[in-house]
């Protein structure tokens, strides 16, 4: 007796005894569910640290960004849009709801009668007022708020849509979690509002939490409804609802095991790992299918369910632990992408399917031994029928025949098959888009096509630019300070008589901190100077007198100096931004795009009587510096420090972008890129994306690669699984034939059809690769035992091959491939996808299995079964 | 019968009109404290001049400054009044100016002078609770709000000061629902006022942090404004103050910003 029978035979010795222990174990683990902490944020895509990431919220952070939701308002019916007094004011008192949800930063809010409005206000004066302080009474009035949104280019295309119908609200909340109920709550609020416009909700951070709490729901139903889908399918072909209730039972505390250990040890139940359980629940049953299977076919004959038992585990043994292995090691490599949810989902999936072998091995022989006998009474008066087979043993067996005599076909096509599948990968697209993940009829897909259709993009990245000079800009700029402060202190020496008494003070204090500076690399001579002002300054209030008026006068010089050396007050430094602004927009890529730059134009306009000449930078750094003073005499003066730090050495760019591709995305970086490149800045601009838009992109690029190396290393890990289990390289390859045409076919199919390469699609190809390969070993461990007992003669053999193996692996394919039908009408697409991609595998690795295998071997004989033949005494 | 009758008329009377007479003889009091503030806090002397050392540190802790000189003539005590803001610092905003004349029962009149933009502009009034300078204070911390936009009333009398309330007229004008005056019981200077909002929640503090005595005149010497909605705060330091200089009208006038009248700014 082999360690592999002892283990059935122990377990169905003592049924009650294993059922418990598993049964203990496994409920130990799902004790721990309650526990559950969820995290649907898929910035968590990344690790804290990622340096992209930490730059993001510190861009945040610095110019008090938040994230937002976009409520869009658009009235079909009137034919001034949402500009009539009506929706105005429902509008107004929206907002006046708006500002009090909790979790909603009022000071932020971006609403008509919350944001400031520059303008003409007769003969040389301008006024500062919000754009719509209270609801318009008149037509005309409604009008006038439409018009001058529209003449401001801050708030055209993101506040007013630009054919002037439709508002957007843009509300900044504290965190992005709150995002689904702030917006449930604002969906009541605007159900209670009599009008004829119409409010839709979308963004990123909606989309995303949205997502989330769909995701759990839908795991709550499609989950249940794909397990009873395969049970009733499973019925069909076993008959015994007891037997069938093993796998069933098996997968159930396969899944909720894994997750409870998931959550014990602290995890969070991410969109990655909330898949766990649908990822687990065929994999599970695949092993106990083969086993039914096995056990269906045998029990007539033996008429004893240990003795039948502890043969199919005999025969099934060395073909379930490696493909538990495989899969499990298809899964495993996913720990090596750099994405934290991925590691922790490939660690627990392969977690899981190697509990489900433990359970297959031990549970499910125990659980046969209780079952009640009027069970196998039915499965004994099974007549085995010859000759008066069910249509699958007939189609199966045919299909062996022609496999065997027409095999060169099967080669042939499966050649071509082969040539377009490549041809298809070539046409695949690497794109991803959070909004898309809800299928096209979901309200958030609505919104997010009716308003990227009247505004300027829903989508937000921004461009952070700042100063970063070298040594060489430091040493030249501190050149020119020292000569522009001797002449200074020479200039003003007839007046200030105690400046020539300071100037050795001064210079060792400048030389000193330009020391400082040069030494520990900072080459910010801004930052010199800041020092500069500071230290004057307290000197200035230490020394009275004549001294003090001195130390003064060189205070005035550094402020000055630096004032106008401050990046973004700069006019050649602003107007480089506008041009880099005017090349994204002339690209169609880009929405629209906001910088310090268009208020500096807006105000200067306004404050030149509205005359389109000064619709531009003003000539000098005072100049725009006095403008910006002007501005910042409003309601909130804050709001310049979105655009620019108050030292004016940061400016952030604002795209918005039209739609939440990471493709698109991708190319406006590309863009930007390409115009620095091509036309260097005045001064030495350095530049960083930050953005949920841009954030996507980073860690879809980290999934794609990441997935691709983790493929390509599990493929060897496989590979070389499999050639010590065949202690063949030959068969080895052999095994990895069927696995690598699914992989090639699926993703050809998926370049063909036009579907992009997203995340889930990425994900999935792990699965793909642990999946397809079990019919593959299943077929050949079974091939070899089967031409053992066939005499050696491969014909012989296959004919064996195409009744109980094949009729096992038919099931399988239909149990899988059907049981998941309900995720393909799930309202999350990644689901969707889950189901599509299932039944693909089984029935492609099935077909490659039982087409394409076949024919290989009866060329390969000779080489294939030599070996073996030498070797078939140590094995029973 | 009729005596009795009259008595009990006489009663009926007295109840009614009493509380009547009561709430009008507090609210003259309350007057008389808004009255005083008014003066204690907007008119000391004729004139006065003070160098404005302004600093405005945002919710991160960042800080921007700004120097300036303020002018003020008193055209009419308790009544209109002319300002003259000239600004030192940030250099590139030296010899900006910013004009004001305040009003009693209409718009005040407002101006800014650009020299970088050699632009002289009106600031045509819509609302005086825009920032002043991009600082926390409101225009109408600068000049005064006028007394006569509100309801007081005396919500407390501790022992120190004579606490408001003070309800606005016209509440859909301000932003606020209400806001408490603290005012001291002896030099009549509004200490603090804590603004309220729509909801209720108080969001905005202005404080005097200290009191000097000059030329007899109690001067708030160092005032902060706190913003509990953004978290920001502005410190004003007001140094130098000198009051009755004879200054002449002519001073503030669309003329004198682009000439600024050098002999009184520092």
């Amino acid at each position: 007796m082999n360690f592999r029978r002892a283990i059935t035979v122990y377990c169905a010795d003592r049924p009650w005894r294993t059922i418990i222990a598993t049964s203990v174990l496994c409920f130990a683990l799902i004790a721990q569910i309650p526990k559950i902490k969820i995290d649907t944020d898929p910035e968590n895509m990344l690790s804290e640290s990622e340096p992209v990431r930490t730059f993001h919220n510190q861009v945040k952070k610095e110019f008090s960004l938040h994230d937002m939701i976009v409520m869009g308002v658009v009235n079909d019916r009137d034919p001034d849009g949402v500009f009539n007094p009506r929706t105005l004011k429902n509008i107004y008192l929206l907002t006046q709801k708006i500002e009090r949800i909790d979790g909603v930063i009022p000071i932020d809010l971006l609403a008509p009668s919350k944001v400031d409005d520059i303008r003409q206000a007769g003969l040389g004066a301008v006024r500062f007022e919000w754009l719509m302080p209270e609801p318009p009474e008149t037509r005309a009035e409604a009008l006038r708020v439409r018009d001058r949104a529209l003449d401001n280019p801050v708030l055209k295309g993101a506040l007013v849509s630009e054919d002037g119908k439709a508002l957007c609200l843009y509300i900044p909340i504290r965190s992005k979690d709150l995002s689904y109920k702030i917006a449930s709550r604002l969906r009541d609020e605007t159900r209670a509002l009599a009008g004829d416009e119409e409010y839709h909700i979308t963004g990123l951070p909606v989309a995303e939490d949205t997502f989330g709490v769909e995701m759990f729901k839908e795991m709550a139903v499609s989950a249940p409804m794909a397990g009873v889908l395969i049970f009733l399918i499973m019925l069909f072909f076993f008959r015994s609802f007891a037997l069938v209730a093993a796998p069933m039972v098996l997968a159930t505390l396969t899944a909720l095991a894994t997750m409870g250990l998931l959550i014990g040890t602290g995890h969070t139940v991410h969109i990655m790992s909330s898949m766990i359980p649908i990822f687990l629940m065929p994999i599970a049953v695949v092993d106990s299918v083969h086993i039914l299977s096995e056990f269906f076919d045998r029990y007539p004959a033996v008429q004893n369910r240990k003795e039948t038992i502890v043969k199919v585990m005999d025969e099934l043994f060395d073909s379930m632990l490696y493909t538990s292995l495989t899969s499990a090691a298809g899964f495993g490599s996913l720990a090596m992408t750099p994405i934290p949810p991925v590691t922790v989902f490939g660690v627990f999936v392969a977690f899981g399917i190697m509990l489900a072998w433990v359970l297959t091995i031990t549970f499910v022989p125990a659980f046969v031994m209780v079952i009640g006998e009027s069970s196998f009474q039915r499965l004994a008066s099974r007549k085995l029928p010859e000759g008066k087979s069910p249509v699958l043993d007939k189609g199966l067996r045919a299909l062996g025949f022609w496999t065997h005599d027409k095999a060169k076909y099967s080669l042939i096509a499966s050649a071509i098959v082969m040539v377009l599948s490549v041809v298809g990968i070539h046409a695949i697209h690497i794109n991803d888009n959070p909004v898309k993940w809800f299928e096209e009829q979901h309200p958030i897909r609505v919104a997010d096509r009716v308003l990227n259709r009247h505004f300027a993009g829903t989508y937000m990245a921004y461009l952070v630019l700042q100063e970063n000079p070298g040594e060489a800009d430091f040493k030249k700029s501190l050149a020119e300070t020292r000569k522009d402060l001797e002449r200074r202190v020479d200039e003003l020496a007839p007046d200030v008589p105690a400046l020539p008494e300071i100037r050795p003070r001064l210079s060792e204090i400048l030389e000193a901190e330009a020391g400082t500076q040069l030494q520990k690399g900072d080459w910010s001579i801004l930052a010199l100077l800041k020092t500069m002002e500071r230290k004057t300054a307290g000197e200035a209030e230490k020394n009275p007198g004549g001294l003090g008026r001195a130390w003064d006068e060189t205070n005035i010089f550094f402020n000055e100096r630096k004032v106008a050396l401050q990046t973004f007050k700069r006019p050649d430094v602003l107007r480089y931004l506008e041009s880099l602004e005017t090349h994204l927009q002339a690209s169609g890529r880009v929405g629209k795009s906001t910088s310090l730059v268009d208020v500096v134009k807006k105000v200067h306009y306004e404050l030149m009587e509205g005359n389109k000449e000064y619709d531009a930078v003003p000539q000098t750094a005072a100049g725009v510096a006095q403008t910006l003073l002007s501005y910042q005499n409003s309601h909130d003066p804050d709001d310049l420090w979105h655009l620019t730090t108050p030292d004016y050495e940061k400016a952030s760019l604002w795209i918005q972008l039209k739609s939440g591709d990471n493709k698109d995305m991708e190319s406006v970086a590309e863009l930007t890129g390409r115009y620095f490149r091509d036309n260097p800045p005045p001064a030495p601009l350095s530049f960083q994306w930050a953005g949920l838009a841009y954030l996507n992109v980073v860690w879809q690029d980290k999934m794609v690669w990441g997935m691709l190396r983790s493929l390509m290393g599990s493929f060897v890990m496989v590979f070389v699984m499999m050639a010590f289990l065949f202690r063949s390289a030959l068969w080895g390859l052999l095994c990895m034939v069927p696995l690598t045409a699914t992989i090639a076919l699926i993703y050809g199919l998926i370049g063909f059809a036009g579907k992009d390469y997203d995340m889930p699609i990425a994900v999935l190809s792990a699965m793909t690769l642990g999946m397809s390969v079990d019919f593959a070993i299943h077929f050949l461990q079974r091939s070899r035992t089967v031409y053992a007992r066939s005499g050696n003669d491969w014909k012989t053999a296959q004919g064996e091959m195409f009744e109980e193996p094949a009729r096992a692996i038919s099931k399988n394919i239909l149990v899988i491939a059907l049981g998941f039908t309900p995720l393909l009408v799930a309202p999350l697409v990644p689901y969707q996808t889950v189901g599509f991609f299932l039944a693909s595998i089984m029935a492609v690795s099935g077909a490659a299995t039982l087409v394409l295998l076949p024919a290989l071997m009866r060329y390969l004989e000779p080489w294939l079964f030599r070996k073996f033949a030498l070797k078939k005494g140590d094995r029973p | 019968m009729t005596a009795k009758f009259s008595s009990g008329l006489l009663v009926l009377i007295a109840t009614l009109a009493f509380p009547a007479l009561a709430g009008a003889a507090e609210d003259a009091a309350v007057a008389e404290i808004v009255r005083k503030s008014n003066r204690a806090a907007y008119y000391a002397g004729k004139d006065g001049r003070s160098e404005v050392a302004m600093t405005i540190v945002d919710s991160q802790g960042r800080t921007t400054s700004r120097n300036f000189a303020i002018l003020r003539l008193d055209v009419e005590d308790g009544g209109k009044q002319k300002f003259y803001v000239y600004f030192h610092k940030p250099a590139d905003v030296r010899n900006t100016v910013f004009m004001a004349w305040k009003n009693v029962g209409k718009d005040d009149d407002r101006w800014l002078y650009l020299p970088a933009l050699d632009l002289v502009k009106r600031i045509a009034a819509s609302d005086k609770r825009s920032s002043f300078v991009g600082s926390n204070f409101f225009y109408e911390d600068v000049s005064g709000r006028g007394v006569e936009e509100d309801d007081h009333s005396l919500a407390e009398t501790t022992d120190k000061h004579f606490v408001l309330k003070n309800v606005p007229k016209r509440p859909g004008d301000v932003e606020f629902s209400h806001y408490l005056l603290w005012v001291d019981r002896v030099t009549y200077l509004p200490m603090k006022a804590e603004y309220h909002d729509k909801n209720g929640k108080k969001y905005r503090l202005v404080e005097a942090l200290e009191v000097k005595e000059i030329q007899g005149h109690p001067t708030v010497t160092r005032a902060r404004v706190d913003d509990l909605n953004s978290n920001g705060h502005t410190i004003s330091e007001f140094i130098d103050v000198r009051y009755d200089l004879g200054l002449d009208e002519s001073i503030f006038s669309e003329r004198y910003l682009r000439r600024p009248p050098r002999e009184w700014l520092k």
